[in-house]
Protein backbone atom coordinates (compact mmCIF):
# COMPACT_ATOMS: atom_id res chain seq x y z
CA UNK A 1 0.00 0.00 0.00
CA UNK A 2 1.32 3.21 -0.58
CA UNK A 3 1.66 6.16 1.45
CA UNK A 4 -0.67 9.13 0.51
CA UNK A 5 0.46 11.90 -1.61
CA UNK A 6 0.21 15.39 0.56
CA UNK A 7 2.09 14.13 3.85
CA UNK A 8 5.15 13.31 1.35
CA UNK A 9 5.14 16.91 -0.59
CA UNK A 10 4.69 18.58 2.95
CA UNK A 11 8.02 16.74 3.56
CA UNK A 12 9.95 17.61 0.77
CA UNK A 13 8.65 20.91 0.60
CA UNK A 14 9.12 21.07 4.47
CA UNK A 15 12.86 20.04 4.01
CA UNK A 16 13.29 22.72 1.18
CA UNK A 17 12.56 25.63 3.13
CA UNK A 18 14.14 24.29 6.27
CA UNK A 19 17.75 24.00 4.39
CA UNK A 20 16.80 27.67 2.70
CA UNK A 21 16.29 29.27 6.59
CA UNK A 22 19.40 27.48 7.22
CA UNK A 23 21.41 28.62 4.62
CA UNK A 24 20.30 31.67 3.78
CA UNK A 25 20.79 32.16 0.11
CA UNK A 26 17.80 33.15 -1.15
CA UNK A 27 17.13 35.83 1.17
CA UNK A 28 21.05 37.17 1.67
CA UNK A 29 22.33 36.16 -1.81
CA UNK A 30 19.56 35.99 -4.47
CA UNK A 31 17.28 39.04 -3.60
CA UNK A 32 20.02 41.37 -2.52
CA UNK A 33 22.03 40.66 -6.22
CA UNK A 34 18.43 41.25 -8.12
CA UNK A 35 18.28 44.49 -6.36
CA UNK A 36 21.87 45.44 -7.40
CA UNK A 37 20.94 44.33 -11.13
CA UNK A 38 18.34 46.90 -10.61
CA UNK A 39 20.47 49.37 -9.21
CA UNK A 40 22.79 48.74 -12.27
CA UNK A 41 20.87 49.09 -14.96
CA UNK A 42 20.28 52.62 -15.03
CA UNK A 43 23.62 53.58 -14.49
CA UNK A 44 24.26 51.47 -17.79
CA UNK A 45 20.91 53.46 -19.84
CA UNK A 46 21.10 56.63 -18.13
CA UNK A 47 19.26 58.48 -15.80
CA UNK A 48 16.43 59.26 -18.34
CA UNK A 49 13.47 58.90 -16.11
CA UNK A 50 10.50 58.75 -18.37
CA UNK A 51 12.25 56.28 -20.24
CA UNK A 52 13.37 54.13 -17.43
CA UNK A 53 9.16 54.11 -15.75
CA UNK A 54 8.35 52.96 -19.46
CA UNK A 55 11.14 50.09 -19.84
CA UNK A 56 10.23 49.48 -15.61
CA UNK A 57 8.10 46.54 -15.84
CA UNK A 58 9.99 45.11 -18.36
CA UNK A 59 13.65 45.01 -16.25
CA UNK A 60 11.65 43.84 -13.43
CA UNK A 61 10.39 40.63 -15.66
CA UNK A 62 13.66 39.80 -16.86
CA UNK A 63 15.31 40.27 -13.66
CA UNK A 64 12.70 37.68 -12.01
CA UNK A 65 13.37 34.96 -14.87
CA UNK A 66 17.48 35.46 -14.58
CA UNK A 67 17.81 35.62 -10.82
CA UNK A 68 14.86 33.36 -10.87
CA UNK A 69 16.46 30.73 -12.52
CA UNK A 70 19.16 30.57 -9.76
CA UNK A 71 16.40 30.23 -7.23
CA UNK A 72 14.84 26.94 -9.21
CA UNK A 73 17.53 25.46 -9.75
CA UNK A 74 19.74 26.20 -6.61
CA UNK A 75 18.71 22.93 -5.16
CA UNK A 76 20.89 21.13 -7.93
CA UNK A 77 24.72 22.20 -6.72
CA UNK A 78 23.38 21.11 -3.39
CA UNK A 79 22.06 17.93 -3.58
CA UNK A 80 24.47 14.55 -4.09
CA UNK A 81 23.92 11.63 -6.05
CA UNK A 82 23.82 10.25 -2.30
CA UNK A 83 21.39 12.27 -0.79
CA UNK A 84 18.82 11.36 -4.00
CA UNK A 85 19.28 7.90 -3.46
CA UNK A 86 18.18 8.17 0.27
CA UNK A 87 15.42 10.30 -1.00
CA UNK A 88 14.42 7.25 -3.01
CA UNK A 89 15.42 4.35 -0.69
CA UNK A 90 12.92 5.98 1.94
CA UNK A 91 10.22 5.58 -0.57
CA UNK A 92 9.09 8.86 -1.49
CA UNK A 93 7.05 8.78 -4.27
CA UNK A 94 9.11 10.74 -6.81
CA UNK A 95 6.09 12.56 -8.33
CA UNK A 96 5.77 14.09 -4.49
CA UNK A 97 9.12 14.80 -4.44
CA UNK A 98 9.13 16.65 -7.67
CA UNK A 99 5.97 18.90 -6.32
CA UNK A 100 7.60 19.35 -2.79
CA UNK A 101 10.58 20.50 -4.72
CA UNK A 102 8.70 22.95 -7.12
CA UNK A 103 6.33 24.15 -4.04
CA UNK A 104 9.25 24.88 -2.21
CA UNK A 105 10.77 26.77 -4.97
CA UNK A 106 7.25 28.56 -5.62
CA UNK A 107 7.18 29.99 -2.11
CA UNK A 108 10.55 31.38 -2.54
CA UNK A 109 10.09 32.83 -6.07
CA UNK A 110 6.97 34.28 -4.73
CA UNK A 111 9.03 36.12 -1.81
CA UNK A 112 11.74 37.31 -3.98
CA UNK A 113 9.23 38.33 -6.80
CA UNK A 114 7.41 40.63 -3.87
CA UNK A 115 10.57 42.18 -2.23
CA UNK A 116 12.15 42.51 -5.64
CA UNK A 117 9.11 43.96 -6.67
CA UNK A 118 9.07 46.80 -4.02
CA UNK A 119 12.42 47.74 -4.87
CA UNK A 120 11.58 48.07 -8.38
CA UNK A 121 8.37 50.00 -7.97
CA UNK A 122 10.48 52.60 -5.58
CA UNK A 123 13.31 53.07 -8.27
CA UNK A 124 11.74 52.91 -11.31
CA UNK A 125 8.25 54.87 -10.93
CA UNK A 126 6.31 51.71 -12.15
CA UNK A 127 2.44 52.17 -12.84
CA UNK A 128 0.16 49.90 -10.72
CA UNK A 129 -3.05 50.64 -12.09
CA UNK A 130 -3.64 47.03 -13.18
CA UNK A 131 -2.54 45.80 -9.57
CA UNK A 132 -5.26 43.29 -9.16
CA UNK A 133 -3.99 40.81 -12.07
CA UNK A 134 -0.90 40.89 -10.16
CA UNK A 135 -2.58 38.71 -7.45
CA UNK A 136 -2.43 36.41 -10.46
CA UNK A 137 0.71 36.84 -12.65
CA UNK A 138 3.12 37.08 -9.43
CA UNK A 139 2.22 33.41 -8.29
CA UNK A 140 1.69 32.24 -12.32
CA UNK A 141 5.41 33.37 -12.84
CA UNK A 142 6.51 31.71 -9.51
CA UNK A 143 4.95 28.22 -10.26
CA UNK A 144 5.70 28.06 -14.10
CA UNK A 145 9.51 29.09 -13.12
CA UNK A 146 9.54 26.83 -10.50
CA UNK A 147 8.29 23.72 -12.23
CA UNK A 148 10.47 24.51 -15.23
CA UNK A 149 13.27 24.78 -13.19
CA UNK A 150 12.89 21.70 -11.11
CA UNK A 151 11.59 19.31 -14.30
CA UNK A 152 14.92 20.34 -15.68
CA UNK A 153 17.12 19.86 -12.66
CA UNK A 154 15.42 16.40 -12.72
CA UNK A 155 16.20 15.83 -16.58
CA UNK A 156 20.24 16.92 -16.06
CA UNK A 157 20.79 15.44 -12.42
CA UNK A 158 23.52 13.69 -12.19
CA UNK A 159 25.35 14.76 -15.36
CA UNK A 160 28.58 16.13 -15.46
CA UNK A 161 27.84 19.89 -16.25
CA UNK A 162 24.44 19.45 -14.56
CA UNK A 163 24.90 23.30 -12.76
CA UNK A 164 26.45 24.95 -15.53
CA UNK A 165 23.75 23.82 -17.95
CA UNK A 166 20.83 23.83 -16.09
CA UNK A 167 20.29 27.39 -16.38
CA UNK A 168 21.49 27.52 -20.24
CA UNK A 169 18.12 24.73 -20.84
CA UNK A 170 16.06 27.04 -18.79
CA UNK A 171 16.35 30.56 -19.74
CA UNK A 172 15.23 30.23 -23.48
CA UNK A 173 12.49 27.84 -22.02
CA UNK A 174 11.24 30.23 -19.35
CA UNK A 175 10.17 33.08 -22.48
CA UNK A 176 5.97 32.15 -22.63
CA UNK A 177 6.30 32.67 -18.79
CA UNK A 178 8.01 36.02 -19.65
CA UNK A 179 5.93 36.88 -22.38
CA UNK A 180 2.38 36.16 -20.32
CA UNK A 181 3.94 38.12 -17.64
CA UNK A 182 5.48 41.47 -19.80
CA UNK A 183 2.27 41.62 -22.00
CA UNK A 184 -0.47 40.99 -19.56
CA UNK A 185 1.21 44.08 -18.14
CA UNK A 186 1.22 46.60 -20.58
CA UNK A 187 -0.03 49.62 -19.59
CA UNK A 188 -0.65 50.37 -23.64
CA UNK A 189 -2.69 46.45 -23.79
CA UNK A 190 -6.86 47.15 -23.89
CA UNK A 191 -8.22 45.42 -20.57
CA UNK A 192 -10.19 42.71 -22.51
CA UNK A 193 -6.24 42.10 -24.00
CA UNK A 194 -5.17 41.44 -20.91
CA UNK A 195 -6.86 37.73 -20.37
CA UNK A 196 -5.05 35.97 -23.03
CA UNK A 197 -1.95 35.92 -21.62
CA UNK A 198 -2.56 34.95 -18.35
CA UNK A 199 -4.31 32.38 -19.74
CA UNK A 200 -1.04 31.24 -21.65
CA UNK A 201 1.02 31.59 -17.88
CA UNK A 202 -1.67 29.27 -16.63
CA UNK A 203 -1.30 26.56 -19.55
CA UNK A 204 2.03 26.19 -19.51
CA UNK A 205 2.09 25.99 -16.08
CA UNK A 206 -0.19 23.43 -15.91
CA UNK A 207 1.44 21.98 -19.23
CA UNK A 208 4.65 22.00 -16.81
CA UNK A 209 3.36 20.46 -14.01
CA UNK A 210 1.59 17.32 -15.98
CA UNK A 211 4.95 16.74 -17.66
CA UNK A 212 6.94 16.71 -14.41
CA UNK A 213 4.57 14.94 -12.07
CA UNK A 214 4.35 12.19 -15.33
CA UNK A 215 8.16 11.92 -15.88
CA UNK A 216 9.23 11.64 -12.08
CA UNK A 217 9.57 8.71 -11.68
CA UNK A 218 11.02 7.58 -14.46
CA UNK A 219 13.83 10.19 -14.01
CA UNK A 220 14.42 9.08 -10.54
CA UNK A 221 15.19 5.49 -12.62
CA UNK A 222 17.16 7.01 -15.32
CA UNK A 223 19.74 8.30 -13.22
CA UNK B 1 35.95 -0.95 -39.16
CA UNK B 2 34.85 2.44 -39.32
CA UNK B 3 35.41 3.28 -43.35
CA UNK B 4 33.27 -0.02 -43.70
CA UNK B 5 30.47 1.60 -41.97
CA UNK B 6 30.67 5.05 -43.08
CA UNK B 7 30.10 3.51 -46.38
CA UNK B 8 27.13 1.88 -44.66
CA UNK B 9 25.44 5.28 -45.12
CA UNK B 10 23.46 4.77 -48.61
CA UNK B 11 22.90 7.25 -51.54
CA UNK B 12 19.88 7.40 -52.48
CA UNK B 13 17.26 9.12 -54.98
CA UNK B 14 16.50 12.16 -52.65
CA UNK B 15 19.97 13.13 -52.56
CA UNK B 16 19.99 12.92 -56.20
CA UNK B 17 16.57 14.96 -56.00
CA UNK B 18 17.60 17.89 -53.60
CA UNK B 19 20.43 18.63 -55.57
CA UNK B 20 18.71 19.14 -58.92
CA UNK B 21 15.81 20.83 -57.08
CA UNK B 22 18.46 23.43 -55.40
CA UNK B 23 19.94 24.12 -59.00
CA UNK B 24 15.92 24.43 -60.41
CA UNK B 25 15.07 26.55 -57.81
CA UNK B 26 18.19 28.90 -57.73
CA UNK B 27 17.20 28.99 -61.24
CA UNK B 28 13.72 30.23 -60.52
CA UNK B 29 15.47 32.90 -58.17
CA UNK B 30 17.41 34.22 -60.54
CA UNK B 31 14.82 34.65 -63.44
CA UNK B 32 12.58 36.20 -61.33
CA UNK B 33 12.16 39.79 -61.85
CA UNK B 34 13.46 42.10 -59.31
CA UNK B 35 11.33 43.59 -56.27
CA UNK B 36 10.21 46.76 -57.30
CA UNK B 37 11.27 48.11 -53.31
CA UNK B 38 13.89 46.08 -52.39
CA UNK B 39 15.23 45.22 -55.39
CA UNK B 40 17.80 42.28 -56.08
CA UNK B 41 18.06 41.80 -52.36
CA UNK B 42 14.71 40.29 -52.47
CA UNK B 43 15.66 37.38 -54.31
CA UNK B 44 17.03 36.22 -50.54
CA UNK B 45 13.53 35.37 -49.49
CA UNK B 46 13.14 32.65 -52.09
CA UNK B 47 15.95 31.21 -50.00
CA UNK B 48 15.12 32.48 -46.07
CA UNK B 49 11.27 31.12 -46.29
CA UNK B 50 11.84 27.88 -47.72
CA UNK B 51 14.93 26.97 -45.24
CA UNK B 52 13.10 28.16 -41.71
CA UNK B 53 10.38 25.78 -43.11
CA UNK B 54 13.06 22.71 -43.44
CA UNK B 55 13.85 23.89 -39.84
CA UNK B 56 10.06 23.97 -38.50
CA UNK B 57 10.03 20.15 -39.99
CA UNK B 58 13.17 19.37 -38.37
CA UNK B 59 12.09 20.55 -34.82
CA UNK B 60 8.39 18.37 -35.88
CA UNK B 61 10.77 15.30 -36.80
CA UNK B 62 12.34 16.16 -33.49
CA UNK B 63 9.04 16.40 -31.60
CA UNK B 64 7.31 13.07 -33.08
CA UNK B 65 10.25 10.81 -32.40
CA UNK B 66 10.99 12.50 -28.44
CA UNK B 67 7.20 11.22 -28.48
CA UNK B 68 7.60 7.73 -29.94
CA UNK B 69 10.95 7.49 -28.13
CA UNK B 70 9.07 7.99 -24.46
CA UNK B 71 6.59 5.57 -25.55
CA UNK B 72 8.39 2.64 -26.99
CA UNK B 73 12.09 3.39 -25.82
CA UNK B 74 13.08 2.11 -28.81
CA UNK B 75 16.56 3.86 -29.90
CA UNK B 76 16.11 4.05 -33.15
CA UNK B 77 13.79 7.14 -32.33
CA UNK B 78 16.18 8.68 -30.75
CA UNK B 79 18.20 8.96 -33.37
CA UNK B 80 15.47 10.59 -35.52
CA UNK B 81 15.12 12.58 -32.55
CA UNK B 82 18.65 14.00 -32.57
CA UNK B 83 18.88 14.11 -36.38
CA UNK B 84 15.71 16.31 -36.02
CA UNK B 85 17.50 18.89 -33.79
CA UNK B 86 20.70 18.85 -35.05
CA UNK B 87 19.59 19.63 -38.62
CA UNK B 88 17.01 22.03 -37.62
CA UNK B 89 19.95 23.83 -35.51
CA UNK B 90 21.76 24.01 -38.69
CA UNK B 91 18.70 25.48 -40.47
CA UNK B 92 18.05 28.66 -37.98
CA UNK B 93 21.48 29.15 -37.98
CA UNK B 94 21.41 29.67 -41.39
CA UNK B 95 17.91 31.60 -41.51
CA UNK B 96 19.36 33.83 -39.09
CA UNK B 97 22.51 34.42 -41.01
CA UNK B 98 20.38 35.30 -44.64
CA UNK B 99 18.07 36.82 -42.45
CA UNK B 100 20.86 39.55 -41.14
CA UNK B 101 22.14 39.92 -44.62
CA UNK B 102 18.55 40.74 -45.84
CA UNK B 103 17.97 42.97 -43.09
CA UNK B 104 21.07 45.20 -43.84
CA UNK B 105 20.03 46.72 -47.15
CA UNK B 106 16.69 46.88 -45.82
CA UNK B 107 16.45 47.46 -42.85
CA UNK B 108 19.78 49.22 -42.34
CA UNK B 109 20.62 47.29 -39.50
CA UNK B 110 22.21 43.65 -39.34
CA UNK B 111 19.49 42.80 -36.14
CA UNK B 112 16.43 44.72 -35.21
CA UNK B 113 14.35 43.46 -32.33
CA UNK B 114 11.32 42.32 -34.43
CA UNK B 115 9.79 39.61 -31.93
CA UNK B 116 10.10 37.25 -35.22
CA UNK B 117 13.46 37.80 -35.19
CA UNK B 118 14.23 37.55 -31.01
CA UNK B 119 12.25 34.44 -30.68
CA UNK B 120 13.94 32.70 -33.83
CA UNK B 121 17.04 33.18 -32.37
CA UNK B 122 16.18 32.13 -29.02
CA UNK B 123 14.11 29.00 -30.49
CA UNK B 124 17.86 28.52 -32.00
CA UNK B 125 19.16 28.69 -28.29
CA UNK B 126 16.43 26.04 -27.00
CA UNK B 127 17.50 23.64 -29.47
CA UNK B 128 21.36 24.07 -28.74
CA UNK B 129 20.27 23.19 -25.15
CA UNK B 130 19.10 20.28 -26.34
CA UNK B 131 22.26 19.17 -28.27
CA UNK B 132 23.95 19.98 -25.17
CA UNK B 133 21.97 18.36 -22.80
CA UNK B 134 22.97 15.56 -25.23
CA UNK B 135 26.93 15.69 -24.84
CA UNK B 136 26.69 15.72 -21.00
CA UNK B 137 26.33 11.54 -21.19
CA UNK B 138 27.79 9.03 -22.87
CA UNK B 139 25.07 6.27 -21.74
CA UNK B 140 22.65 6.30 -24.39
CA UNK B 141 19.52 5.19 -23.03
CA UNK B 142 19.97 8.03 -20.10
CA UNK B 143 20.43 10.40 -22.60
CA UNK B 144 17.82 9.65 -25.22
CA UNK B 145 15.34 9.35 -22.01
CA UNK B 146 16.68 13.36 -21.09
CA UNK B 147 16.69 14.78 -24.49
CA UNK B 148 13.87 13.36 -25.43
CA UNK B 149 11.78 14.97 -22.47
CA UNK B 150 13.49 18.24 -23.28
CA UNK B 151 12.48 17.62 -26.68
CA UNK B 152 9.11 17.64 -26.38
CA UNK B 153 8.90 20.72 -24.27
CA UNK B 154 11.22 22.41 -26.68
CA UNK B 155 8.36 22.10 -29.30
CA UNK B 156 6.31 24.87 -28.24
CA UNK B 157 8.93 27.61 -29.55
CA UNK B 158 7.76 27.10 -32.60
CA UNK B 159 3.79 28.44 -32.64
CA UNK B 160 5.35 31.21 -31.01
CA UNK B 161 7.80 32.21 -33.96
CA UNK B 162 5.17 31.42 -36.30
CA UNK B 163 2.31 33.30 -35.02
CA UNK B 164 4.62 36.12 -33.40
CA UNK B 165 4.43 38.51 -36.51
CA UNK B 166 0.42 38.14 -36.11
CA UNK B 167 0.44 38.79 -32.54
CA UNK B 168 2.35 41.93 -32.24
CA UNK B 169 2.48 43.58 -35.45
CA UNK B 170 6.23 44.39 -35.97
CA UNK B 171 8.77 45.39 -38.22
CA UNK B 172 8.90 41.87 -39.92
CA UNK B 173 6.80 40.66 -42.77
CA UNK B 174 3.66 39.25 -42.29
CA UNK B 175 2.69 36.16 -43.62
CA UNK B 176 2.14 36.31 -47.04
CA UNK B 177 2.00 32.14 -48.33
CA UNK B 178 0.62 30.49 -44.77
CA UNK B 179 -2.21 32.48 -43.98
CA UNK B 180 -5.76 31.54 -43.49
CA UNK B 181 -7.00 33.58 -46.97
CA UNK B 182 -4.37 31.83 -48.97
CA UNK B 183 -1.07 33.36 -50.54
CA UNK B 184 -1.12 36.68 -51.54
CA UNK B 185 1.64 36.82 -54.53
CA UNK B 186 2.04 37.23 -57.74
CA UNK B 187 2.41 34.36 -59.65
CA UNK B 188 5.64 34.35 -60.77
CA UNK B 189 7.29 34.80 -57.78
CA UNK B 190 5.54 32.32 -55.73
CA UNK B 191 6.65 30.40 -58.67
CA UNK B 192 10.03 31.14 -57.42
CA UNK B 193 8.98 30.14 -53.95
CA UNK B 194 6.79 27.02 -54.51
CA UNK B 195 10.44 25.67 -55.87
CA UNK B 196 12.37 27.23 -52.96
CA UNK B 197 9.83 25.06 -50.35
CA UNK B 198 10.06 22.08 -52.26
CA UNK B 199 13.98 22.05 -52.95
CA UNK B 200 14.53 22.95 -49.82
CA UNK B 201 12.46 20.34 -48.28
CA UNK B 202 13.89 18.09 -50.19
CA UNK B 203 17.47 19.36 -48.75
CA UNK B 204 16.04 19.08 -45.18
CA UNK B 205 14.70 15.45 -45.79
CA UNK B 206 17.99 14.30 -47.54
CA UNK B 207 19.90 15.88 -44.45
CA UNK B 208 17.64 14.34 -41.82
CA UNK B 209 17.65 10.87 -43.31
CA UNK B 210 21.72 10.93 -43.82
CA UNK B 211 22.12 12.47 -40.15
CA UNK B 212 19.50 9.59 -38.94
CA UNK B 213 22.04 7.06 -40.33
CA UNK B 214 25.17 8.48 -39.08
CA UNK B 215 23.45 8.39 -35.47
CA UNK B 216 22.24 4.56 -36.00
CA UNK B 217 26.36 3.88 -37.14
CA UNK B 218 27.52 5.99 -33.97
CA UNK B 219 25.22 4.31 -31.39
CA UNK B 220 26.47 0.96 -33.22
CA UNK B 221 30.10 2.04 -32.04
CA UNK B 222 28.93 3.16 -28.32
CA UNK B 223 27.58 0.08 -27.94
CA UNK B 224 30.45 -2.30 -29.03
CA UNK B 225 32.86 0.18 -26.96
CA UNK B 226 30.25 -0.22 -23.99
CA UNK B 227 30.71 -4.01 -24.58
CA UNK B 228 34.43 -3.93 -24.73
CA UNK B 229 34.81 -4.87 -28.06
CA UNK B 230 36.34 -2.22 -29.42
CA UNK B 231 40.00 -1.58 -29.63
CA UNK B 232 41.18 0.79 -26.65
CA UNK B 233 42.85 4.14 -27.14
CA UNK B 234 46.53 4.05 -27.10
CA UNK B 235 46.66 -0.64 -27.17
CA UNK B 236 48.13 -0.20 -30.35
CA UNK B 237 51.32 1.91 -28.86
CA UNK B 238 54.18 -0.50 -27.28
CA UNK B 239 56.36 0.71 -24.56
CA UNK B 240 59.59 1.94 -26.21
CA UNK B 241 62.78 -0.59 -25.38
CA UNK B 242 66.38 -0.14 -25.63
CA UNK B 243 68.59 -2.64 -27.71
CA UNK B 244 69.63 -5.72 -26.04
CA UNK B 245 66.88 -4.81 -23.05
CA UNK B 246 65.27 -8.39 -22.57
CA UNK B 247 62.96 -6.57 -19.47
CA UNK B 248 58.96 -6.65 -19.91
CA UNK B 249 56.64 -4.06 -18.78
CA UNK B 250 54.16 -5.57 -16.82
CA UNK B 251 50.72 -4.50 -17.71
Amino acid sequence: MTAPLWPQIKAVTGRDLSRERRSGEVAWVTIPFGAIALLLIPLAVGADIPLLRRIGPGLFWAVVMLFGILIAVRRTAAETGAQRDLVALLGIDPAAGFAGKAVASAVLLVGFELIVGVVAVLLYDIDLTRWPWLLVIVPGVAIGLALLGTLTSSIAANLDSGAALIPFLVAPLSVPLLLGATQALDPLRPSNGILPWVMLLLAVDLVLAIAGVLTARPLQETR
Amino acid sequence: MTSTRMDAVPRSWLDVAAILAVVVALGFAFLSPPDSSQGEVARLFYVHLPVILGAYLAFLVNFVASALYLGSRNLRWDHWAVSGAEVGVVLTGLTLGIGMLWAKPTWGVFWTWSARLTLTAIMFFVYLGYLTLRRATNDQRSRAFRSAIFGMLAIIQIPLVHFSVSIWRDIHQQPTVLRPDGAQMDDVLRNALLAGIIAYGLVTAALLRRRYHLARIQSLVDLELEQGGGDLAGEAISPPTLPGDQSEVSS
